[in-house]
């Protein structure tokens, strides 16, 4: 042997034993035949100490049942395992948690000859695992919580806006007879307008959260569309009710429709309402706010104008967004639900609402088909 | 459950032919592969029954159900109805480890379906308890769970189903390590818990199928005393220690074990 093949045979042997990771041979029958150095000092015991002990005797209990019950039969059926993660147990009754791979040893007709492991230590990787499959448990459990949570508030929402109903209707009709049937000066009646606005004002905030809330519970936003009756009164009522709760706001109106417009009336007088109510509030109290809606060609279009600030270009981008507040005077900010709304209302409509907003004007328009589409329509809230 | 479902359910396969029906049921922690090598020595002569528990293999693993599974008695169930779907009686149930009791348990819920059956390294009960040894105390079995929360990494919902059966797609073989036994992480915790903390000792004195307990060497999951105990226990019931050592003979001694229960039924 010349001498640099010694020298080769002599590094073979120096790379098994002192390897930065460990080797381990194991009988058919499980016992220790073959161990390195680096594997041994880890264990705190001598190698020689560990041969003909049974792989048992390195694990934990845990890991002995792992072992019998997933590694074993995976071994015989594929012939290697990979990537698992094993805790060892030292002399001292210390873990080492090591990530293994293992291979059997076949003969020509095979015949399991013997069972090779190799373990690379893995204590900060475990660790890091751990702390990984922790955090996501974690995660996972308050995501769960806050769900639970969110649908028991829209629940809250839903049943605290429909049993706000009752008494608003109790109140307004309260309003009428009062009207009607007393004798009251000139300041109670304009006590009493200032009433019926607000009334006006609480019922539609309502309408708008109970819409919301079942949007979010999954029920969708219901429309229920026909052709039966014209829109054209329902659209003057609308203006009328905004004229009632804002009568020093000038609405100049133009109302065109010539064919039927399939659609569910009692929807589209909420986008009107809405829309208008949002001109209102944002528009200049000083100058006239335009009403158009017209029929043309298979088409509907209805748009609100209102003069005063341009919306920021920032803002507009989430202007149909739930809970969204533009600047306004405190006491007439609202929820920030009407143009959702309105927005879920021309979804369900097939139709699209849009924004322009410029120094001259700020318009919303609502477009959509006149002609026959499906009975009922649901917008995924 | 219409009996389709049943067999997608739980991946049936039948294969052979015979007079009498064989059902080969795997354990905690494999598949129905870890049968295939008796299971193909009893095809000649018998109708072999193939099958992976819910959650196993490729089971139909939104079938899952955490209550349904809570106990053993749920598995047992679903062996009562692939067994009725399959028109089984008087045929023989072979269960690995903690499939002799599901199969045990079976047979109190249909006594004419399975006339004999084999339990091979069985366990009525794996943890100690006041004069009984099982092997286990509760805190190894913390470390059994642990081991299984240690070991997610290789495990892939997506892949799970299209693993194995796939001979015209041999890519996907080297896709996933370790592709046998594959077992959903969170089902095979459930799993790990329903196996080591159940106790059917009571339920022994109750069995009135044939019996023979397969009893390997050197088994730390079922110990040569628990298999004395069952053999003790059971009415009607015939022991045999194998020279095969481990927890799974059917993969170590495949030929020991075939012969065993050749000479049984």
């Amino acid at each position: 042997m010349s001498l640099s093949e010694q020298d080769l045979a002599e590094d073979l042997e120096d790379l098994y034993e002192t390897a930065p990771c460990g080797y381990l041979s194991a009988s058919p029958e499980g016992r220790i035949v073959k161990i390195n150095r680096t594997l041994a000092a880890w264990l705190q015991r001598s190698p020689d100490d560990l041969l003909g002990k049974s792989l048992h005797d390195i694990l934990s209990v845990g890991g002995r049942i792992a072992v019998e019950t997933h590694l074993a039969p995976l071994l015989r059926m594929q012939g290697y395992v990979n990537e698992i993660a094993l805790d060892l147990l030292a002399g001292d009754g210390e873990k080492i948690p090591t990530i293994a791979n293992a291979a059997e040893k076949r003969d020509e007709d095979g015949r399991h000859l013997f069972t090779r492991l190799t373990l690379f230590k893995a204590v900060d990787r475990r660790n890091y695992e751990r702390s990984l499959v922790h955090a996501r448990t974690e995660a996972e459990i308050e995501a769960r919580a806050q769900r639970d949570a969110a649908v028991v508030r829209e629940q809250f929402i839903a049943v605290l806006g429909h049993d706000l109903r009752n008494p608003m209707a109790a109140i307004a009709a309260g309003i009428r007879l009062l009207r009607k049937r007393e004798h009251i000066g000139p300041e109670g009646l304009q006590v009493l307008s200032e009433m019926e606005k607000s009334v006006g004002r609480a019922s539609g905030l309502i309408n708008n959260v109970l819409d919301l809330a079942r949007g979010s519970l999954g029920g969708g936003l219901v429309v229920e569309r026909n052709s039966d009756a014209p829109l054209t009164p329902v659209l003057e009522q609308v203006i009328a009710e905004i004229r009632v709760i804002a009568p020093e706001n000038s609405i100049e109106t133009r109302i065109d429709i010539d064919e039927p417009v399939y659609c569910d009336r009692g929807r589209l007088a909420q986008l009107a309402s809405n829309l208008l109510s949002n001109a209102v509030t944002h528009g200049a109290p000083d100058q006239p706010i335009r009403f158009e809606a017209a029929s043309v060609g298979g088409l509907f279009a209805l748009s609100v104008a209102n003069a005063g600030d341009p919306i920021p270009e920032d803002a507009r981008a989430h202007l149909f967004q739930p809970f969204f507040r533009g600047e306004a005077r405190p006491s007439r900010n609202g929820l920030g639900l009407g143009l959702f709304i309105a927005c879920q209302i021309a979804k369900a409509h097939d139709g699209t609402l849009e924004v322009s907003s410029t120094e001259e004007e700020t318009r919303f328009t609502f477009k959509m088909p006149t002609g026959n589409q499906p009975v009922e329509t649901i917008v995924e809230g | 459950m219409p009996s389709a479902s049943v067999l997608r359910r739980n991946n049936v396969n039948v294969t052979g032919s015979g007079d009498r029906a064989i059902v080969f049921a795997h354990g905690f922690g494999c598949d129905q592969a870890m049968w295939a090598p008796v299971a193909r020595n009893f095809e000649r002569d018998f109708r072999v029954v193939l099958f992976d528990y819910v959650g196993h293999g490729q089971s139909d693993l939104g079938a899952y159900s955490a209550e349904r599974y809570s106990s053993l008695s749920g598995y047992a169930d679903d062996v009562v109805e692939i067994g009725r779907t399959l028109g089984l009686e008087h045929a023989v149930f072979v269960g690995h480890s903690v499939s002799a009791m599901i199969g045990a348990l079976a047979t109190l819920k249909a006594p004419d379906m399975f006339s004999d059956l084999v339990m091979v390294g069985p366990s009525p009960r794996y943890i100690d308890d006041d004069g009984y040894r099982g092997g286990f105390s509760r805190e190894q079995i913390d470390e059994l769970l642990e081991f299984l929360a240690d070991n997610h990494l290789g495990w892939s919902a997506a892949m799970a189903p299209a693993i194995m059966g796939n001979p015209d797609r041999p890519e996907l073989s080297g896709r996933l390590e370790n592709s046998f036994c594959n077992t959903d992480p969170e089902i095979a915790r459930d799993f790990a818990r329903v196996t080591f903390l159940s106790d059917n000792r009571a339920d022994l004195e109750q069995i009135r199928a044939r019996t023979l307990v397969l009893q390997c060497s050197n088994d730390i999951i079922a110990p040569v005393e628990v298999g004395e105990f069952m053999h003790a226990k059971l009415p009607n019931s015939d022991y045999r220690l194998l020279q095969a050592t481990g927890h799974c003979p059917n993969l170590s001694a495949p030929e020991e074990v075939t012969t065993a229960i050749r000479e049984f039924v």
